[in-house]
């Protein structure tokens, strides 16, 4: 079983003339162990299609479920929780609270969500795989572009959620660091047993990807998966 | 609770400048609330030391006990019980050689009945003839002492000062205590058929029995102290509206900040962090940033008390200052509803797009 699917969903702003048909019909499925790439231009309807997956917004018509429940029937309450257990985002920018320290970013979490998150060897563990366990007494103001890249995604990981949900986790970072992404999500995906899934504009990261779709105008296109090595 | 008291030592300046701004609105209205009370004890000491409940007026006096008189004739029905005395009030100006003139008020009463008799004298003694007086502190403030003899208004005879006692004023005025003979004296009502000016009574409803007299409650008649009224609205006013400012203040510095971090919370938002957690977060920050302000603004008003000349006339009453911090804490709260209702109806979507 998928641990998300998005069943025919539809999203449409405004009414009448001035309706705008955002997604059509987009059928996606996520599993375990996967790091998908949903890539598409600006305005073709990435963020919609991570906002509706993350439960933040509900679509015209369609289904999204999270391990087999669907997201329809949840008040916004049970959504917070869902989010706060099950998914992990990773956005752009603010991802980190300004005035919280790295280790009390995660102290937060825990305050929030008391139950479920990673143990303090755990989250050792998880700084080292990232390479930042130095920089646990710094605030995000002090960190670089990268670093705090990295940090959002160990505190999206500290909750060990199913699925983490990245929205252009490469913007502004050359090219080395674009690989260095791809395959630090590849790996967390991985060995961390979580569907990794990355709304992008950037083409780079395809060769990291499980699955990537393509979307345009709205439109998914049908997966395609990797090639396996020769 | 965390966030807020995270933000709030990261940010010092920023929290720093929002609490002195609460510090000085709280020290202005503590001064102002410790003036309000200094004034309104200055104008009702005395009365409140008589611990009365009525007073009996001639009802044409227009509630002034200075422009009362009640004559023999009127007060022949009056019955007078352990629980009232008659009083007889006039203003003066009190002089004695090399010191200064003091405006007071001549307070006539017989030493038989309760004014007299409950009297408290921090220093001396009683007064037992129509040529000795018991004179309120300030006398003593300003340099009198016992055994002093003053002369009142343009009178040639001599009152000497044999007993001093505290809390004694009226209408701001220092109260000299002397007897009803003194009084017609002053009054120049030597002969004259009239026994003072009022008849106190702790019995709130003492009737004179006279279509000439009135009886009212102590209450009514020092809300017709002159100026006693208009001074404590004006006092009321200024209080209410430090109130209403502060409650601005909290509120735009509250609005500004929550604007800054809005990004933020819409993030924690979709983290799935609880709207409840974060606007826990803005009103703790409000009631964090007026307990500080109020605790500080408590210390410097204390700080004033202990250094201000004697004759500012203020007063600290707790349980009012009690009152007015909560109200400044409910003031706090409400300036946070606007932004935590920000919070609280922020959406993530409109930060990640989509």
């Amino acid at each position: 079983m998928s641990v998300i699917e998005l069943n025919n969903i539809n999203k449409c702003f405004g009414s009448g003339v001035s309706k705008v048909h955002v997604l059509h019909d987009i059928n996606f499925s996520a599993d375990r162990g996967e790091l998908i790439l949903v890539v598409g231009p600006s305005g073709s309807g990435k963020s919609t299609f991570l906002t509706i997956a993350g439960g933040l917004q509900t679509p015209t018509s369609g289904e999204v479920s999270v391990e087999g429940k669907s997201m329809a029937k949840l008040s916004t309450a049970q959504r917070d929780k869902l989010r706060l257990n099950q998914i992990g985002f990773v956005l752009q920018s603010y991802s980190l609270v300004p005035y919280l320290k790295v280790k009390e970013q995660f102290d937060f979490v825990n305050k929030v969500k008391r139950q479920g998150n990673l143990n303090q060897a755990e989250l050792k563990e998880l700084l080292a795989q990232l390479g930042i366990e130095n920089l646990t007494n710094k605030f995000p103001g002090e960190l670089s572009g990268g670093q705090t890249q990295r940090v959002a995604i160990a505190r999206a990981l500290f909750a060990n959620p199913d699925i983490v949900l990245a929205d252009e986790p490469t913007a502004a970072l050359d090219s080395a660091r674009v690989a260095e992404v791809g395959k630090l999500f590849k790996e967390l995906a991985e060995t961390r047993d979580k569907a990794v899934v990355v709304v992008t504009h950037d083409v780079r990261l395809m060769e990291f990807a499980d699955k990537t779709y393509q979307i345009m105008d709205g439109k998914m296109t049908q997966a395609t998966n990797k090639q396996p090595a020769e | 609770m965390y966030l807020a008291l995270k933000e709030i030592r990261h940010e010092k300046l920023r929290y720093g400048l929002i609490v002195s701004m609460i510090v000085l609105i709280a020290y202005l209205i503590f001064i102002l609330t410790g003036l309000a009370f200094g004034l309104a004890g200055e104008n009702t000491q005395a009365i409140d030391s008589w611990d009365a409940k009525s007073i009996v007026l001639n009802k044409d006096s227009n509630v002034s006990l200075t422009q009362s008189v009640i004559t023999t004739d009127q007060a022949k029905d009056a019955k007078l019980s352990a629980q009232e005395a008659v009083i007889g009030s006039t203003p003066v100006v009190a002089k004695h050689k090399g010191k200064e003139k003091i405006s007071a008020s001549f307070i006539g009463a017989k030493k038989s009945q309760f004014i007299i008799n409950d009297l408290k004298i921090s220093s001396g003694r009683k007064a037992r003839g129509n040529h000795e007086v018991v004179v309120d502190q300030k006398f003593k403030d300003d340099g009198y002492k016992l055994g002093d003899k003053v002369t009142l208004n343009s009178f040639n005879d001599q009152y000497q000062i044999v007993g001093f006692t505290k809390n004694a004023k009226l209408n701001v005025a220092p109260v000299i205590y002397g007897t009803i003979p003194s009084w017609k004296h002053l009054r120049a009502m030597e002969g004259v058929p009239v026994v003072g000016s009022a008849i106190v009574s702790k019995n709130a409803k003492y009737n004179a029995k006279d279509d000439h007299l009135k009886t009212y409650s102590i209450s009514y008649f020092i809300s017709k102290l002159p100026g006693y009224s208009a001074e404590n609205t004006t006092f009321g006013f200024m209080i209410g509206f430090l109130m209403i400012i502060s409650l601005i203040i909290i509120a735009v510095f509250l609005y500004i900040l929550t604007m800054q971090a809005l990004p933020i919370y819409a993030v924690l938002r979709a983290q799935g962090i609880p709207a409840r957690t974060l606007v826990s977060t803005i009103t703790s920050q409000s009631l964090i940033l007026m307990v500080t302000g109020l605790v500080i603004g408590a210390a410097l008003t204390a700080a004033t008390d202990s250094v201000i000349p004697i004759g500012v006339p203020m007063a600290f009453n707790l349980p009012v200052l009690t009152w007015i911090s909560i109200g400044l804490l409910i003031m706090g709260f409400i300036g946070s509803a606007i932004p935590a209702q920000k919070i609280a109806t922020v959406d993530p979507v409109k930060v990640i797009g989509g």
